[in-house]
């Protein structure tokens, strides 16, 4: 059938044939001009064949065809704004796989929890870097914010962009928020009915709002499943609008800033000409960003599989105990410290409002044209300020500030906190040797001299709780609620099962109110094989 | 070389990188898993011990001894052995101890030797069965009381082992000396804190700010023309009130509600103890 068999021919048909099928792989780009991509090289052909794939392809039309240079200068953007987007898509695609494993019942989320950790392979490496991803996706939404401020980004045509961002700060706060209520852990629940509590405050339609976001007047199963597709169908949609437009504006509109000096510094004119320089986006900025990808999940792997990155979970929720330290996550300190100050309704409704418009509000008030930080410095005094009191209200935001628990039970639940592991349940089990150990003042060298070894953990944890209370007993000018008068304090450990052991702590005291002797008794068991030590 | 290539090549490692971390990661899985699961064991334990210790030990004893004569012991090697036998259970201990706990006794399985106290014998604790504890709570408690499978001495004999005859319900009879310490001690152990229980204070033979002590409260009865009893002492009143709890009910209180079986579960020495321990309350 064949005439004659042409090696030479076939092969460059081979070669065209597979070419072509690149050229349309690639929406433009064929072998030779791949192979240029890969290597850094400048395109050969003309027109460009790289700006084709822009117009053809959906995912590069998205994309701006070049920045220009000064835009991409590391210390001037520290691509916070594409980190933002990163961890946006490792929240994304993290929690689509922990949805396979999760229901959303009460009596099933805490279960199912425990189930991906103790059942799926890489199910808590999962679940650590879908809490990780988050918290990291809070902190670079807001020093994008924080950078975006400073250079003066948000000027002029770019004040709708700052209104997006400013909106999808909020989104990122409201997803985390919500996403905390779900492993329906003691730390999950009461943080999200303190925080849905604060919708009961809004003014007028208060009630209301709190029903609707807890569906009921606690969460129970109706607000777990409100918040659940709250988290998972809702705001990522919300989400995804925003960041799309926010990114539209940067693309299509007015690129990133460039540093204010190439704007209104004095800088020679060659220097501000060679600074709008084009960086076209292939290959230069697409390889940085799958560099910038591949150096994002590698740190995300070795915070969680070298560093031990351990997304938290206490005992399963019971709405009948308030944990003695309810504690928001800590980017909401700052909403906890202001609740201290003052009105529920005004600090924790109107107050954080207000907040949020004048931060939409920034672009329209900020009439000064300049964009470098030393021509506004009153811009940059108050964002500086702002810091400042942010730091301050999240310190006061800590159950260090301004709540008064009584002595003995802050002494004990210090030492074995009711969630979480403390210094108690971290000592060896075996150095807890079943004994009665009374707080005489002096401290012993070590508690248990008939073991080889000593117990010098145990020691060292008896050893706090003797120089709590006997500071406590003796120093009178404590507060009131702080002391001990005339205390009596033991440590007592039982063996109770096999491998549980019964550790008691028992404080009397002469109430200085009323005069009476008062005990305070708890009891903690501890197993040997619980893994916290 | 150039910016592409460098970012090429480090790009290519922190893959590399992060699979060989990841493949590592994925080799420790199956022993990672079975030891969180150990440690949830552990933990479903200690909750079950403190759970235990609110709900079940005035009934069951702090150490899951039980009451001779009223419940049954749960530390016991009977329990663990032949108990799945003796009620036909198909299922396994755990299923039995939960689906005991959850839906409670209406009627005791072995009235004989423990007839348990007041219908029903045991109340549900479940949630669902209008109790006050959660499905997760009640698998906790199975997980501790299963973990004394290893240790449960055998206590079958329990009845027969009493430190001496029973001290039957002659009030007149002479009671030897007794201890108001150990008497203190066997109020815990015998049962009696289950009932006489008032919150936050303590046992309720104890003195309130509104009312004295149970000794000073057995004198004013005593003297009471509505006592229909034969007590003519503190002492002997407080003897019957345990023996014969029916000879004399209290206004406010309903007959038949404390079990009248203590004289065939007490010594005489335990018997006066107790009574030596209430004496000290005025």
């Amino acid at each position: 059938m064949l005439k004659s068999l042409d090696i030479q021919d076939l092969k460059s048909k081979l070669y065209q044939a597979i070419d072509n099928r690149v050229r349309i792989i690639t929406a433009g780009l064929n072998l030779r001009e791949l192979r240029n991509v890969l290597r850094g090289d400048p395109p050969e052909e003309k027109p460009n064949p790289r700006y084709k794939v822009h117009t053809t392809s959906f995912l590069f039309h998205i994309r701006p065809r070049y920045y220009e240079k000064a835009s991409t200068i590391f210390t001037h953007t520290f691509r916070l704004g594409f980190f933002s987007t990163f961890f946006f898509f490792v929240e994304a695609i993290t929690g689509i796989i922990l949805m396979i494993y999760y229901s959303p019942i009460p009596s099933a989320a805490y279960q199912s929890i425990l189930n991906l950790e103790s059942n799926v392979p890489y199910g808590k490496l999962l679940r650590d870097m879908h809490r990780l991803g988050a918290e990291a996706m809070v902190i670079f939404v807001f020093l994008h914010m924080m950078r975006t401020f400073l250079t003066g980004s948000y000027k002029k045509e770019r004040s709708f962009t700052w209104f997006t961002g400013v909106l999808l700060l909020g989104v990122t706060l409201f997803l985390s928020f919500f996403g905390y209520l779900l492993p329906w852990d003691q730390l999950a629940y009461w943080a999200v009915t303190i925080g849905t509590g604060m919708a009961e405050a809004a003014p007028l339609f208060g009630r209301e709002a709190n029903l609707l976001l807890r569906g009921g007047p606690d969460i129970g199963a109706n607000g777990l499943l409100r918040a659940y597709l709250l988290h998972v169908v809702l705001l990522p949609a919300v989400a995804v609008l925003l960041i799309s437009i926010h990114y539209y504006k940067v693309s299509r509109e007015h690129g990133i800033s460039l540093p204010a000096k190439y704007e209104e510094g004095d800088l020679p004119a060659e220097e501000k000409k060679n600074a709008k320089q084009r960086i076209d986006f292939i290959p230069d900025l697409l390889t940085h960003e799958v560099f910038l990808t591949s150096f994002g999940i590698f740190v995300l792997i070795v915070s969680i599989i070298i560093f031990g990155y351990s997304a938290p979970l206490e005992n399963v929720a019971n709405p009948q105990v308030t944990p003695l330290d309810t504690k928001a996550p800590w980017y909401f300190w700052w909403l906890q410290g202001l609740l201290k100050l003052g009105d529920k309704t005004l600090m924790g409704v109107i107050l954080p409002t207000i907040i949020g418009g004048l931060l939409i509000a920034i672009p329209y008030i900020d009439r000064n044209p300049y964009r470098s930080l030393y021509k506004r410095p009153l811009a940059v005094g108050i964002g500086i300020l702002a810091i400042l009191v942010l730091v301050v209200l999240s310190y006061m935001g800590t159950p260090l500030y301004g709540i008064e628990t009584p002595a003995a039970t802050r002494i004990v639940q210090d030492l074995a906190p009711e969630e979480g592991v403390g210094p108690l349940r971290k000592i060896p089990f075996d150095q807890l040797q079943p004994g009665t150990y009374e707080v005489t003042g002096s401290v012993p060298r070590d508690l248990c001299p008939n073991l080889d070894f000593g117990c010098p953990a145990l020691t060292s944890v008896f050893a706090e709780y003797s120089r709590r209370i006997t500071r406590a007993i003796n120093d009178t000018t404590l507060p009131k609620i702080q002391r001990l008068p005339n205390g009596q304090a033991f440590l007592i450990i039982e063996d109770w099962q096999t491998d549980l052991r019964k550790v008691t702590f028992r404080i009397l005291w002469d109430d200085p109110d009323t005069q009476q002797r008062k005990t305070f008794e708890k009891h903690i068991f501890i197993h040997r094989l619980r893994g916290d030590e | 070389m150039s910016r592409v290539q460098l970012e090429v090549l480090f790009g290519t490692l922190f893959v590399l990188l992060s699979g060989g971390l990841l493949l590592w990661y994925g080799l420790n899985e199956p022993k990672r898993m079975a030891e969180y699961e150990l440690h949830q064991r552990a933990k479903a334990i200690e909750v079950g011990a403190e759970l235990y210790d609110i709900n079940c030990k005035g009934c069951h004893g702090p150490q899951g001894e039980g009451v001779a004569g009223l419940w049954p012991p749960l530390n016991d090697r009977h329990f663990f052995t032949n108990r799945l036998t003796e009620v036909g259970w198909s299922g396994t201990l755990e299923d039995y101890i939960i689906s005991t706990v959850s839906g409670g006794r209406l009627v005791s399985t072995r009235p004989d030797r423990y007839p348990g106290q007041g219908r029903p014998v045991m109340p549900a604790w479940a949630e669902s069965y209008g109790g006050p504890l959660r499905d997760d709570q009640i698998r906790n408690i199975a997980a501790f009381i299963l973990n004394w499978k290893d240790t449960a001495p055998d206590r079958s004999t329990q009845m027969a082992e009493m430190a001496g005859p029973p001290t039957g319900t002659d009030i007149n009879k002479e009671l030897p000396q007794g201890d108001p310490t150990r008497g203190e001690g066997l109020a815990n152990t015998k049962g009696c804190v289950v009932c006489h229980i008032s919150a936050p204070t303590g046992p309720a033979w104890l003195a309130t700010p509104d009312q004295p002590g149970i000794a000073t409260r057995a004198e004013a009865i005593l003297t009471d023309p509505n006592y229909t009893g034969n007590a003519t002492s503190p002492a002997q009143y407080l003897h019957e009130s345990i023996v014969l709890p029916n000879a004399y009910i209290v206004p406010g209180f309903q007959a038949g509600i404390m079990p009248a079986n203590y004289g065939d579960t007490l010594t005489d020495q335990e018997l006066a103890d107790i009574i030596a321990y209430l004496l000290t309350l005025k």
